[in-house]
């Protein structure tokens, strides 16, 4: 081959040396197209951004920064997560939903952004976005709040709490971490349950909501285990009840509403979405990549040692779960809305 | 003294090669946060909880508190230098801070506020171990009456803020109360100002604003004369404080040591205001208060302190009872639950190693943050030797890029550029911008501390005075309103000293 380079007429050798040329670079094109094909069929080849849309700091941003930190080893390629807050999570979701369809931006959902749609639905303003604007992938938590009181205070056990609040409608005053947000609701949906009024004074965030049970400022609130239960067990509260169906694995003492013969339930849950035109394949491997991620033991520690617990339900599961909360919280946010535009 | 024999067992942990070496990166992580606009200690302890993940509880608690004080250490920095707040608590050090730079004694006030932020952190640390347990308590007693109280005091004590007429700090503070009810009503839900524009749901934030006020509007001041300024030499001797300047700064750092630390137990941004309202104390207390605003080094002194000391007092309901009151340290104790550690009331007596650790890692990385931050001022105070035209607009693509990183909002970039415009402009007609960043932050927090108690009480006056804390506070408060009412329609007194001595 080589020698037949060396004849000596160039023209020739030229047109040869041309020739061989062209046949070199078309197999190169061809085999830079193979490798860009199978490229393709490898998702992810290259990294992924994965969109929170509250601040940083936070349960949800710990949740998702975990979730990444352990996704990221099993997919081979880094996932980042991008912090674009605002409007309650209405600025993040936007883009989330906007984005290309392509599995390599993803958005962290949580019960929040259910709260903040069906509240723009309540009010009767078009959300920028809904659930049907994603493709569900996950969810990794599905965790009830606690109903805490003062030590100090009169109640005993939740049939006290109710007899007390069914005598004086209205009297008894509770916060939560933020108006119309995950601990407001779950209290809504109690009141509503058992029939009962309460006085609300809103604060921002779920700390200093604690702070003012413990301080007496207000009577009760519903915080979620991971931050109320080392104070139950300090003594500076006490908890009357799980707000759900099932109590606690790490809090078995305390009674849960089904228990009272009361039907409320509210979940906290954390979960991953896709842009609605997603591929299906892209979906099915993000679905078996959440999967791995939460029966890896590194996740469970990162989410169970808080004190929370590892939920999974995965695609139509969750997406099934997620129609049956709007619907719930929908609800509950028209009824809400009306009492609002009344005042 | 049980104190003494937890402390020595704190530093055994403390002192061990792998926690100082965690300690350090703390510390020089949180410089660096705090000496770049925009970052603030928050984003950087939420940055770096993952880079914990591999580590003990202690070491990752020792690493992410250092991102925290170190901060406040760094925060003055670019505040001096440069009139830009390089974190929130830093706001307040622009205004003499740069003052002494333009004097040629940037030197010298990066030195003290170094120097205090030592003292002031130390002291602080003091208070903690000592007082934790007991003063934990007493922070759960503020409540929203008791808030408003407090927040009505520091109003009136910064009521003298402007260096400018009562004519022009009040406008400035409306404007920042009214550009502070922008966004969702917290209480409410109702949209209030936004007219749809959805990057105002959450309001504005202070952080784009101070930082184009104060930041960008001086870029654009300087550049009307920049083309013939001679670029100042700095000389040794200007880096180190005058006697004179040391013992000027005595007083302003122990009162801000104090009241640094008390603000630091109240929930809410305690930083901002314990620098704010340093800062109004030195201004009342000194006998030149005529002369703060043009580069006063107790202006630096007082509230580079205080926002030190405000960092051991907000730890206090933290560690003791695990209530964390601001977000940093909500998201230090998010930290800890990652290792299991769920910090309650019991937390002191049943984890004593990590909280003694701690206790000891912030002795030592107050003496790390004092080592790096001295020999830090000559290499900063080398900046202003960079000619502007390369200078400004590196600090304008810093500001940029600080307050995109936080949020990811083009709005926000906005909001940085147009408050630079504002400043610009207020500066020419000479109105004071301190007043109204303050208004800006303190005015959400008062409105909705009034009307949480009002909703807590149907509507009753009384839950002001029937709590013995608020009622005491706003006694003072009323007190101190009518002295300033009586100073302020009293003839000059400083006009008739000027006048008799012409």
């Amino acid at each position: 081959m080589l020698k037949f380079l060396y004849f000596d007429n160039t023209c020739l050798k030229r047109e040869v040396a041309m020739k061989s040329f062209r046949i070199f670079g078309g197999i190169i094109c061809f085999l830079l197209g193979l490798a860009a094909l199978a490229g393709g069929a490898e998702y992810p080849a290259r990294p992924i951004t994965l969109i929170n849309p509250m601040p940083p700091g936070g349960t949800l941003d710990l949740q998702s920064r975990a979730f990444a930190s352990v996704a990221e080893k099993i997919i081979g390629q880094p996932m980042v997560v991008v912090n674009k807050s605002g409007a309650t999570g209405m600025v993040g979701g936007v883009a989330g939903a906007t984005a290309a369809p392509d599995g390599y931006t993803l958005t962290v959902g949580s019960v929040n952004l259910t709260n903040a749609i069906e509240w723009e639905i309540a009010n009767g303003r078009k959300p920028p976005f809904t659930r049907h604007d994603f493709i569900s992938i996950c969810s990794f938590t599905l965790s009830p709040t606690l109903l805490i009181v003062n030590p100090d205070s009169p109640w005993k056990t939740l049939g006290d709490f109710l007899k007390d609040a069914k005598a004086r409608p209205g009297q008894i005053a509770f916060c939560s971490g933020g108006l119309y947000g995950m601990s407001h609701l779950p209290i809504e949906i109690f009141a509503r349950a058992a029939g009962l009024k309460f006085r609300h004074v809103p604060y921002s965030g779920g700390g200093p909501c604690i702070s003012a049970v413990v301080g007496k400022h207000v009577d009760f609130a519903m915080q979620y285990p991971p931050t109320s239960l080392p104070l139950i067990r300090g003594g500076k509260l006490k908890a009357l009840a799980v707000v759900g169906k099932e109590r606690l694995k790490s809090a078995p003492d305390i009674p849960c509403m089904k228990d009272a013969g009361i039907d409320a339930e509210y979940y906290g849950w954390v979960g991953i979405m896709a842009p609605k035109k997603t591929p299906q394949p892209i979906v099915e491997k993000l679905r078996e990549v959440a999967k791995k991620v939460c029966s890896d033991k590194s996740f469970i520690d990162l989410i169970e040692k808080p004190g929370d617990e590892v939920n999974l339900l995965i695609g139509d599961e969750f997406a099934k779960y997620w129609d049956q909360e709007s619907q719930k919280i929908g609800k509950v946010q028209a009824e809400l809305a009306k009492e609002a535009a009344k005042k | 003294m049980d104190v003494i024999g937890n402390l020595l067992a704190g530093f055994q942990t403390a002192l061990g090669l792998h926690n100082i070496y965690l300690c350090f990166i703390g510390c020089l992580f949180g410089t660096m946060v705090g000496v770049l606009p925009g970052i603030g200690p928050l984003v950087g302890i939420s940055l770096l909880i993952p880079a914990t993940y591999g580590i003990d509880a202690t070491g990752a608690i020792i690493m992410l508190a250092g991102i925290y004080y170190g901060a406040m250490y760094g925060g003055s920095t670019t505040s001096i230098l440069m009139n830009i707040p390089g974190e929130s608590a830093s706001v307040i050090t622009c205004v003499d801070g740069y003052q002494m730079t333009q004097k040629g004694r940037g030197g010298a006030a990066l030195f003290i506020s170094a120097w205090g932020s030592f003292v002031g952190g130390n002291l602080s640390i003091l208070g903690l171990m000592i007082l934790a347990p007991l003063l934990a308590n007493f922070a759960t007693r503020f409540g929203p009456p008791e808030i408003f109280a407090v927040l009505m005091l520091a109003f009136i004590l910064l009521g003298s803020l402007g260096s400018g007429s009562f004519f022009k700090t009040m406008p400035m503070i409306f404007l920042g109360m009214f550009l502070g009810t922008v966004g969702m009503d917290p209480l409410t839900g109702n949209f209030r100002f936004t007219h749809g524009v959805k990057d105002l749901y959450d309001g504005i934030g202070f952080v784009p604003v101070a930082m184009g006020a104060f930041g960008i509007g001086e870029i654009l001041t300087v550049t009307e004369e920049s083309l013939v300024r001679v670029i100042h030499k700095v000389r040794m001797r200007e880096l180190l404080p005058t006697r004179e300047e040391l013992r000027a700064s005595w007083g302003p750092i122990f009162r801000g040591s104090g009241l640094g630390f008390l603000i630091g137990i109240l929930p809410g941004s305690a930083h901002v205001l314990s620098s704010f309202v340093s800062y109004a104390v030195e201004k009342k207390v000194s006998s030149h208060s005529e002369e703060f605003g043009t580069g006063r080094i107790e202006g630096v002194a007082g509230p580079e302190t205080a926002n030190n000391a405000a960092t051991g007092g907000a730890m206090i309901p933290f560690l003791g009872i695990g209530i964390p009151t601001g977000p940093a340290t909500a998201v230090m104790m998010i930290a800890l639950m990652i290792h299991g550690i769920r910090p309650g009331p019991l937390f002191i007596s049943e984890q004593p190693q990590i909280f003694w650790g701690l206790i000891a890692s912030m002795y030592i990385g107050n003496v790390i943050l004092l080592i790096l931050n001295l020999p830090l001022v000559g290499i900063f105070i080398n900046l202003l030797r960079v000619p502007f035209r390369i200078l400004f607009p590196l600090v304008l693509i810093i500001c940029l890029v600080g307050t995109y990183s936080v949020s990811s909002s083009t709005f926000d970039l906005l909001i940085l550029l147009g408050s630079g415009v504002f400043g610009y402009i207020f500066r020419k007609l000479k109105y004071d911008l301190a007043p109204f960043i303050l208004a800006l932050i303190i005015g959400p927090l008062l409105e909705v501390s009034l009307r949480q108690s009002l909703m807590r009480s149907d509507g009753s006056f009384s839950i002001f005075w029937n709590s013995p804390i608020s009622l005491t506070l706003l006694g003072v408060s009323s007190l101190l309103f009518v002295w300033n009412l009586i100073t302020t329609l009293k003839p000059k007194s400083t006009w008739k000293k000027v006048l008799e001595q012409e």
